[in-house]
This record gives structure tokens, sequence and C-alpha cells, in this order.
């Protein structure tokens, strides 16, 4: 994955690009508001990182500057701002996702791959068909099988298994889930998401001979195997 | 303003107390009046008795006892009723002139006066009147007495001791009605002075009060009291500001710590297990302390809501008890909804979201098995808030805890040991209905606990 990040803090920025390292991406990493400008249009990156609070210009303006100019580019903004309202204005701008400061490396880790691979495959909202190895979601007819055997799923478990389905091999976060299943954004104080993917699971994988959702430590689930990238 | 207040009042008890220092000295005043003035009337009427007698001798002395009996019938024939009576006697007693009785039963006052009460006709009416008399020798064993009654001075005095009790009474009841509404309008501006401060130290103390509509000692205090609120609010920022840079800078090296911690994870799979993954999820729970307590401060020092969407609670609280449901069921928790129409309120759904799902948790988290909770949303007495009580059949909260529990890191002593969590739930609760405006009650479902979220 090639990454731009556009941040002024320097210490929170080589903590960043040193992971994104490890893991095995190309990173760029631009100080302020116009060099990230500068950085963006000399290049094309898969998704981009940009800080909300920097000096010479604003990450919310950088953001509006390049989707005025045409830059579809998936965006992450960061911040150490975290109020709902930040959140929706920031949202709002053009941004993809929103992740307040301080983070878990994890967490950033997996949004970047879910906006990453959402921008390469364009089709995959219009699809009408899921399938991750034997099992098929019919979107249209909101049916689910998996080899052959039909599963009967509560509304809320069909969404979160075709978010899951949607992310096949990525890891998810919990505060994905909540955000992208359940439609709010909050810290729950128990793992209360755990429960409603173990029943998920319950239907998918009891019977099964291969378990395809898994429990990745300290980070969140994936369905089936990892991709590799 | 009720009228009970008016007369419990400072002031009007100030009134009350010297309008009666003030009565009794009138009172005192017009006693020595009244005393002064019976004295020297009675002085002018003993005087003029005397002179009266040294006119009749002096005419004695010059026409004898003729010029007497004419004088005196003379002065007999005014038609006035208060005039000088007469009574002239010879040697052997017998009455030579005059119209007084010979031998009416007379008083003897000092210095030779002498009272008696003698009927007199007035208007063909016979009323008996005092009368204050005193003889004299007139020479050659004839005696003069000369009497006058003294009903007009008494009249009179009566007259000038009523009109002053009247002015007196008159005095008192304007003192007493001036002294009402000048207490009730100083009762007045203090009750809104302090309904004012009372609005500010209950919702949002970075307000003053209007110093520019209050007049004299009012607006004095309102000064002062706005003195207070900025050095409490001072206090207040510092306090904060203290505990939220600890928390924020603190977080920033927790979450490094954090990562660190997973990458070792991540390139050490065979270190043993279990143990990193515990210290990862301690950090976790450092971490959301944290941010629950960031949260906190940033709900209670900002401003409260301004404006927010339109949030359909039914809707909302479907949302939350159907993420909750599956804890619950696999506690062997009954969970029940109880929202029958929608209700819409104006706020933020993230964090009225959090608030109930923070309730909720914390309900879940002590019900015991084949327990029940149930959410119910009503509108309230008034029709126009909105009323969400949330009760459990678990063991509830005790009286005296009730107010605690909202403090951050308070954790009731018994759920201590038992139940895990950082003890920020309910804050971060009431510090969420508060930025809504709203307020959270704790109550007895008995047994079990009740929460009661009020929004407008």
């Amino acid at each position: 994955m090639n990454v731009l990040l556009v941040e002024d803090d320097k210490q929170v920025g080589d903590f960043i690009v040193g992971e994104l390292s490890a893991a095995g991406h190309l990173c760029v990493h631009a100080l302020d508001g116009e060099a990230g400008q500068q950085a963006a249009k000399n290049a094309t990156y898969d998704v981009m990182i940009i800080d909300r609070m920097m000096p010479r210009m604003d990450g919310m303006a950088l953001i509006k500057a390049l989707r005025t100019f045409g830059d579809n580019t998936p965006v992450l903004v960061l911040s150490a701002l975290g109020d709902v309202d930040d959140r929706v204005q920031g949202l709002k701008c053009g941004a993809d996702d929103y992740l307040v400061k301080p983070f878990a490396m994890t967490e950033l880790l997996a949004r970047l791959e879910v906006l990453n691979r959402r921008a390469s495959s364009p089709g995959i909202e219009a699809q009408t068909r899921l399938v991750v190895q034997d099992l098929s979601m019919d979107l249209l007819r909101q049916y689910v099988q998996r080899q052959e055997i039909s599963i009967n799923l509560q509304p809320r478990e069909y969404k979160l298994l075709e978010y899951l389905m949607r992310h096949a091999g990525q890891v998810v976060t919990r505060a994905m889930l909540l955000e992208q299943v359940w439609g709010y954004h909050f810290d729950p104080q128990t793992n209360v998401i755990d429960v409603h993917v173990s029943r998920l699971r319950q239907k998918i994988d009891k019977d099964f001979e291969t378990p395809l959702l898994s429990t990745v430590r300290g980070v969140g689930y994936r369905l089936g195997p990892e991709l590799d990238n | 303003m009720e009228i009970r207040e008016v007369v419990n009042s400072l002031t009007f008890r100030y009134i009350v107390k010297y309008l009666t220092v003030l009565s009794a000295t009138v009172f005192l005043l017009q006693g020595a009046f009244y005393l002064y003035f019976s004295y020297t009337s009675f002085r002018d009427l003993g005087e003029s008795v005397v002179e009266e007698l040294e006119t009749l001798k002096r005419v004695y002395r010059g026409q004898s006892l003729v010029g007497v009996s004419e004088y005196v019938g003379d002065q007999m024939a005014s038609p006035s009723v208060h005039r000088f009576y007469y009574l002239v006697t010879d040697k052997y007693g017998a009455k030579v002139a005059g119209d007084l009785p010979v031998a009416p039963r007379y008083r003897e006052f000092d210095d030779g006066w002498l009272g008696f009460e003698m009927a007199l006709q007035n208007w063909g009416e016979s009323i008996d009147v005092d009368f204050l008399a005193r003889p004299m020798e007139l020479g050659d064993g004839y005696k003069a007495m000369v009497a006058r009654d003294y009903a007009d001075i008494v009249e009179r005095a009566e007259l000038v001791f009523r009109t002053l009790f009247r002015v007196m009474i008159a005095t008192l009841i304007l003192g007493i009605t001036g002294g009402f509404f000048s207490a009730a309008r100083a009762l007045d501006r203090v009750e809104r002075l302090n309904h004012e401060i009372s609005r500010i130290v209950r919702g949002d103390p970075s307000q003053r009060l209007n110093v520019d509509t209050e007049k004299g000692y009012i607006r004095a205090l309102a000064m002062v009291v706005n003195q207070m609120l900025e050095q409490m609010e001072t206090l207040m920022q510092g306090v904060r500001r203290v505990s939220d840079n600890i928390a924020h800078d603190l977080r920033t090296p927790l979450t490094r710590m954090r990562n660190d911690l997973s990458q070792l994870r991540d390139r050490q799979a065979h270190v043993e297990g279990g143990q990193l993954d515990r210290i990862i999820e301690e950090c976790d729970e450092l971490l959301s302390s944290f941010n629950a307590l960031l949260r906190i401060s940033t709900l209670e020092s900002g401003n409260r809501l301004a404006g927010g969407s339109d949030v359909e609670l039914g809707i909302l609280l479907r949302d939350v008890v159907e993420l909750y449901e599956p804890l619950a069921h696999e506690r062997d928790i009954e969970l029940v909804l109880d929202a029958p129409e929608p209700q819409v309120c104006k706020g933020e759904a993230d964090l009225l979201f959090q608030l109930f799902a923070n309730v909720l948790d914390n309900a879940i988290k002590y019900t015991p098995p084949q327990g029940r909770i149930r959410v119910q949303l009503r509108k309230d007495a008034a029709g126009v808030g909105h009323s969400v009580v949330i009760a459990d059949s678990g063991p509830g909260i005790p009286m005296v805890e009730r107010k605690n529990v909202f403090r951050r890191f308070y954790r009731v002593e018994s759920s201590r040991t038992e139940h895990p969590g950082h003890g920020l739930g309910l804050s971060l609760v009431q510090a969420i209905a508060q930025f809504h405006y709203g307020t959270v009650e704790l109550g007895s479902n008995s047994p079990g606990l009740q929460v009661r979220v009020k929004l407008p």
C-alpha cells in the first residue's frame, strides 16, 4: 500500500511511518498542509492520512482542496479533536474515515486496509452477490447459504455478515463494526460486539469443518483467510 | 411571591419592630401631653374660680350684700351652661343668693377645694355634671362659694386624646403598609438575584449576573457575587485543566506502549501465552478510562448542546436494546423495551446512544440470572419532555450512595471486587444528560435500581 501521511507532529509522524514500513507499506511523510498538497499533486497514493490541525494549511482545507481538484484518494483524518461535532465536520469535508488520537496502530492499519480495498475495487457497492469460499450471500433476496445449506439470520446478523463479507480477508475492528453495522460511534464499556459475533459464528461456522470467522487478538475479527498484499 | 414570604422577610420584621417602638414612644408622648393638657386646664379653671371669688369679695366690700346679690343674679342670667355657679349664705348658713343647693354632699380636696356632682338642665335634659368649688369668707359671717363644672374640659381633653390616638393608628397603618411594600420590593429583588445565582451555579458557571439592571446595595451584592463566580470558575478550570493534562499526557505514552506491546506479541508469538495479552488488555482499559475522563471533561466544560439534530428516541432505544439483547440473553436476563410511540428530541445521537448503552451495560452487569430489565420510554407529565426509565431487578444502589455514584471513579464498595469497571460510566451518563439539558435520577425498583433519564 502506498500511503501519504500529512502530520506536523514529528514524533507521531515518525512512529506511523515506522509502523507502516514494518507492516510492509510505503509511506511518504509531509510535515504541513502545503507540503501535503504538493506531495499529493506529484504522485498518486492508495490512501492518505491527514492530521486535522496543522500549520500553513489546516487538514480540512487540504481535503477540500484535493477534492476540488478531482483527487478522490481515500482519506483518513487523524485528529486530537474527538467531539461528535468535529467528527461530523471532518466527514462532511470529504474525508472517508476519522480516527481520534491517540489510537492503536492496529486500528489505524485495519482502517487503512479497508479504505484501500474499497478504492481499488470500485464495483463492490453494486454487487448483488457476495462470496467468501463456500459461504455466499444473495443481496437481492437477502439469502445466505453455506455449502448449499441455508442459514437463517436476524436482520442485524445479516448486516454484520454483509459487512464482514464485503471486507473479507481484512481485519475489522470492534469500533469499525459499531460505526458501520450499528451506525453509532461510541465506546462500549464491555465487549458487547463479541457476543454478536459469537452468535453469528454459531450460525455460519458451527456445523462446518473449516471455520471462516476468526478473532484477531487485540484488534478485531476477520472473515476468511488473510489477504496477501 | 407569597404574602407569607413577605411577612417572614427580614425587612418586614425590622419595619414591624421599628413601628412597635415608634408607637410606644408616640403613645407615651401622647399620655404626657394629655396629662399636661388636663393639668393646665384644671389649673386655669381653679384660677378662674379664685378670681371670681376675689371679684365677689371686691363687690361685697364696695356694695355689700345687695351688690353681691345683684352681681350673682346677672351672672346666673347668662345663657351658657358652662358658667360659674354661686352660693352666698349668712352666718346661720341660710342661702342668701345663688343657684347652688345649700348643702350638697361635698368631697373635700386639698387646699380647700371641694368637689360635687349636680344635675344640670341642658337642652331640656338633666345631666349629672362634676363641679369644682371653693368657699370663701366675704365678711360679717357671710360666706360665698363659687363652683364651675369641668365637663367641657374633660370633653376637650378627650377630643385631644382621640385625635392623637387616631393619628397614631393612621401612622401605624401607613407604616405597616409601606413596610410591607418596601419589604416586598426588596424581597423581590433578592429573590430574583437568588434565582439567577442558583441558575448559574446549577447550570453554566461561566455566566454572570446582570449588574446594570440593579441599583444600590443589590447592585453591590451582584458585583461581589460576580467576582466570586469569576474566582470559582478560574479554580474549577484550573483543577480541570490539571486533570485533563494528566489524562492527555499519559494517554500518548500509554498508546505508544500499547502499540509496542502488540508488536512484541506479533513478533514473539512464543512468549508465555496470554501474559502479553493481559498487559495489552490492561493498557486498553487504562486508555478507555482516560478517554472517558476526557470526554466527561469536554462535555462538562464546554457549552451545552447548541442545535443538535432530531433524534427519534424510540429507534435509538430499540438500537441500544438490540445491541445488548444477546449479552442479556447470554446471562439469562430478560430485556424488554416499552416504547409505544415515537418521540423526537434534539440531540447528538452518538452521545445519547452512549448514555443509554452505559446505563444498560450497568443494568446487565449487576442483574443476576433470571432477572429482568425493562426500558421504558414515555412523555413526561407535562407532555413536552421525554422520560426514559431503565429498571432492573439487581441489588440496586443504597439511598446514601445514590449521589456519590455520579462522581468520577466512585464505585460502590460491594461492587468494587465483584464487577469490572472504571467507575466513570455514570459520570459520563450524567455529563451527557446535562449536555442535553436533561437530568438523571436514581430510584428504587424494589427490588432493583431504577434509572430515570429526563430529556427536554
